[in-house]
């Protein structure tokens, strides 16, 4: 099915040099559509942050070409690149990082302050969000006094708030119990479904990329195999674990820690 | 790999953090040292020089101690606590926790020993230096650059005790510092240390403040000394609660100001500072303190240039020796003057007044007479026009300057009871021909002929009349040196309480003038010395405090990163984290020394005259350079460290 695709990769390889040049993506090709919602799996090591990282643009392609929403990100300059993101992309974290000195209301609002919105347009904003993320009772919390669930609510409001074109999650339920990591994808797929925004996730979790759309799997950099939702969301679960088994070993191994 | 060779190792490859911390370890050490050089300097005769180097050196060398205790405190116990996840790995490893304190302890003394050694070489090497600078402003002959053990033994014993102690202290902190720390982002410390603040208090330091600065606003000549003993610690207590209450409260204030707040970087700029504010109040209060002192200090120096002139107006003569009849050594006293003022090639005019008391009528009081013929011989070396008086005429020696408007209009007649001479005296002599109430306070010029009679009439046992020897030396700044052995015995017997023992007195302007100038001087010099200290020091705890908290900055980063931040507005946000704790407590300290000297014209009525704008100026301009460039330094290493997130 070829609709619009929002992101698109060709022949995308990714090297780090570095005392050791390491080759994280060789070769990739990938669309995402417009509206859909996108799940990354593969074993830690796969390549599936640096996939992320480029479509963040906060790195760049070694080879390949990369267009996201239209544009390609090599073409443009470090400052245009900065403002690009600022207003087409939304970011989920693993942990969280909510900007440890500011209030929830004042986490959300970040994004926007950047970009100079008059204040009764923000708080406008801040209404609508809260009410719908439920919010609300806790506007005024700093982050070390939320639940996990609350804090990766307000990560996700923070993404939402800017109404950018394509939210990228990295392992939004990483941290999360159960119950939140539920509520969490719930409210993900509610948004992919109503506001037709285009979700990418990288997840390790089989349970949360049963909410996607489609779900492509990586290894070591390459494209390993891909597979479309049906009708229900077990059947889904069930192919995504067959595919899993067939990668190989250690996909439920602990994420590797990203040290800075 | 040894143990010793481990904990080296760590100094080494951690040197880049290390630095700044080593560079104010040394530096501190170098300027102790040349305080010590200077105390123990062997060919410092002057006595009065002297008292003012041990005592001026001394204060600060205790100052510049104590500081260093702090700082170091303060510092290991940051880095410590920045470094808690290798102890931590180093413990799961197996380490013992003895073998961790032994770590600390040798890696600490090799800084220690490190900065010691450093800094006492550059010490003595920039010693001859600092002789020349002090030689220039005490204006000795020559301070020669001599080897003693003694400022060595000082320095090296005085910080190296330090090092040590700080050594077995530091390890405590890895324990006890967690908890009661509140920098270190610990989830558990809670929000309360990190943002509270008690309103009272905010409010009490904003209104010691302004309270402070009314009133030195508007000081009054009778409140004055009052006020210098309850200023101070007012304005001191308010700075302090200005910094840790009052300026979180402001910014609190903001914060609710969503048009104000919500603008921009404002946004991530005023909710960092908060933080760090918190973090580094105390630091803020000392770096204030010390730069208010050190501006005025330079302040009241440059002021002193000023107070030449007025010293010159209040002092027109030379040198001044009085003498009561019944001193033996008068002409002996005089020829040694006479002499060294030849022998050092000075011009002068000596004119000896025979001063006589009569008691007047009019009054009941004493009054000093004076011969018109010798005041105008007086006036004819100033180059002042010669006065005429018939017989029976007076004019009033007004005492001082401002006297000269209540005497001028003044006609009085009177006798003076002891000779039977009749006066009328009619104004006041309109030049200042002699220090202020140096003759005495009620002063009269009689005609020559009126001042025979009186002379004739003789002397009675309750009037004393004396000689006075006024030299008037047009070079008077350059006389310090004579009459020297006279000045001492009467410094000597005035220090022995027994005033007016001596038959004779004597006043040497120029060598009094040049004691004050060479105190505040030197006091100027050790202050900006110490301020340097302190200035540099606060830098590099700021460097420190960023250094601790950058795992958690780096990830901040990386949030605005993706979130679409722009080197420039990225570059922006950290100057507006920076600049504040780099300038604040200077602008800060500026305001308090402002009005400071707005207190102290009280006591300079000319000092609005003065141009101490200049002198401000160069010193404010010389520590802005020092601190921009360090800001940048600081700036640079930050970001570095910070975009290396990876």
């Amino acid at each position: 099915m070829k609709g619009n695709s929002i992101v698109e990769l060709a022949e995308v390889t990714k090297i780090y040099e570095g005392k050791v040049m390491h080759r994280a993506l060789n070769r990739l090709d990938f669309e995402v559509e417009e509206g859909e919602f996108v799940a990354v799996m593969g074993p830690s090591g796969s390549g599936k942050t640096t996939l992320l990282n480029l479509i963040s643009t906060i790195a760049l392609p070694t080879y390949g070409r990369l267009m996201i929403n239209g544009i390609e990100p090599e073409a443009l300059k470090q400052n245009d690149l900065a403002l690009f993101r600022r207003r087409n992309l939304g970011f989920v974290f693993q942990d969280i990082n909510l900007l440890h000195m500011l209030t929830v209301e004042e986490n959300l609002v970040l994004p926007l302050t950047l970009d100079g919105i008059p204040v009764p347009e923000m708080e406008r904003r801040i209404a609508e969000l809260a009410a719908r993320l439920d919010l609300s009772d806790i506007l005024n919390r700093r982050p070390d006094e939320l639940s996990g669930g609350q804090a990766q609510r307000t990560a996700i409001g923070r993404a939402l708030i800017h109404k950018p074109k394509i939210i990228l999650a990295d392992e939004p339920t990483g941290n999360l119990d159960s119950k939140s990591a539920k509520d969490v994808l719930e409210l993900l797929s509610h948004i992919n479904r109503t506001e037709r925004k285009t979700v990418v996730m990288v997840t390790h979790d089989p349970i949360a990329a049963s909410y996607c759309d489609r779900v492509l799997f990586i290894k070591d950099g390459e494209f390993f195999n891909e597979i479309y939702k049906d009708e229900r969301r077990q059947t889904f679960f069930q192919r995504i674990l067959n595919v899993l088994s067939l990668l190989g070993g250690n996909v439920n191994d602990l994420s590797s820690v990203r040290l800075p | 790999m040894t143990f010793r060779q481990f904990a080296y190792r760590n100094v080494v490859r951690n040197r880049r953090v290390y630095a700044a911390f080593f560079m104010a370890s040394v530096f501190s050490v170098m300027v102790f040292f040349l305080y010590s050089m200077l105390l123990f300097h062997p060919s410092i005769e002057d006595r009065f020089v002297r008292e003012i180097a041990i005592m001026g050196m001394g204060a600060a060398e205790i100052i510049l101690y104590i500081f260093t205790v702090f700082f170091l405190f303060y510092s290991m116990r940051a880095f410590l606590q920045a470094r808690s996840k290798e102890f931590g790995i180093l413990l799961h490893l197996g380490m013992a926790k003895g073998q961790l304190n032994r770590l600390i302890f040798i890696e600490t003394m090799i800084i220690g020993v490190a900065s010691i050694v450093a800094g006492t070489i550059l010490g003595y090497m920039f010693s001859k230096f600092f002789f020349m600078i002090i030689r220039e402003i005490v204006l000795l002959p020559a301070l020669p650059l001599y080897f003693s053990w003694e400022p060595f033994a000082l320095t090296i014993g005085a910080f190296l005790s330090l090092f040590i102690i700080i050594s077995y202290v530091a390890p405590v902190f890895i324990r006890t510092g967690e908890v009661a720390d509140l920098i270190q982002e610990v989830p558990s410390s809670g929000s309360k240390g990190a943002y509270g603040y008690s309103k009272t208090r905010g409010y009490l330091g904003l209104l010691f403040l302004g309270m402070s600065y009314a009133m030195a606003a508007s000081t009054t000549n009778s409140v004055v000394i009052g006020l210098i003993f309850f200023l101070p610690p007012l304005a001191t207590v308010g700075t302090f609660y200005f910094f840790t209450d009052s300026l979180p409260l402001l910014l609190h204030q903001i914060r609710n100001r969503k048009r104000l707040y919500w603008h921009h970087f404002w946004l991530l700029s005023i909710s960092e500072g908060v933080v760090r504010l918190r973090e580094n109040a105390r630091m803020f209060f000392i770096v204030t303190m010390v730069s208010t002192i050190a501006f005025m200090s330079v302040g009241i120096l440059a002021s002193l240039t000023s107070f030449a002139s007025q010293y010159r107006e209040m002092s027109p003569l030379g040198l001044v020796y009085k003498s009561k009849p019944e001193n033996e050594l008068e002409r002996q006293h005089i020829a040694q003057i006479v002499k060294e003022l030849n022998s050092e090639r000075l011009d002068y005019s000596l004119i000896r007044f025979n001063v006589l008391e009569q008691t007047s009528t009019f009054t009941e009081n004493t009054v000093a007479i004076l011969k018109l013929s010798n005041i105008n011989l007086l006036a004819h070396s100033f180059g002042y026009p010669a006065v005429n008086l018939r017989e029976g005429e007076a004019v009033f020696l007004p005492p001082s300057v401002s006297s000269y408007d209540q005497l001028k209009d003044r006609i009085v007649t009177t006798l003076l009871e002891e000779s039977d001479v009749e006066v009328s005296i009619d104004g006041a002599y309109p030049h200042q021909l002699f220090s202020s109430y140096s003759i005495a306070a009620n002063a009269i010029i009689l005609n020559d002929t009126d001042y025979d009679k009186v002379f004739e009439s003789g002397v009675t046992d309750k009037l004393e009349p004396f000689s006075y020897y006024a030299f008037n030396v047009p070079d008077w700044q350059m006389t310090k040196e004579i009459g020297l052995s006279i000045d001492n015995n009467v410094t000597e017997s005035f220090l022995s309480g027994d005033t007016n023992q001596l038959p004779y007195s004597f006043e040497n302007p120029g060598l009094r003038y040049s004691v004050i100038r060479t105190t505040f001087s030197l006091l100027l010099f050790i202050g900006l010395l110490l301020a340097a200290v302190f200035f540099l020091a606060a830098g590099s705890f700021i460097y420190f405090r960023l250094y601790t908290s950058l795992d958690r900055d780096r990830k901040q980063f990386d949030v605005l990163r993706r979130m679409g931040i722009t080197d420039r507005e990225f570059k922006k946000i950290v100057n507006r984290q920076l600049i504040p704790q780099f300038f604040f407590p200077w602008g800060v300290a500026f305001v308090h020394s402002s009005f400071a000297f707005l207190s102290l014209q009280v006591f300079w009525d000319a000092l609005a005259e003065i141009s101490i704008v200049r002198e401000l100026v160069i010193v404010l301009a010389g520590f802005t350079l020092m601190q921009i460039f360090y800001f940048y330094l600081i700036r640079w290493r930050y970001l570095a460290h910070i975009r290396a997130s990876g």
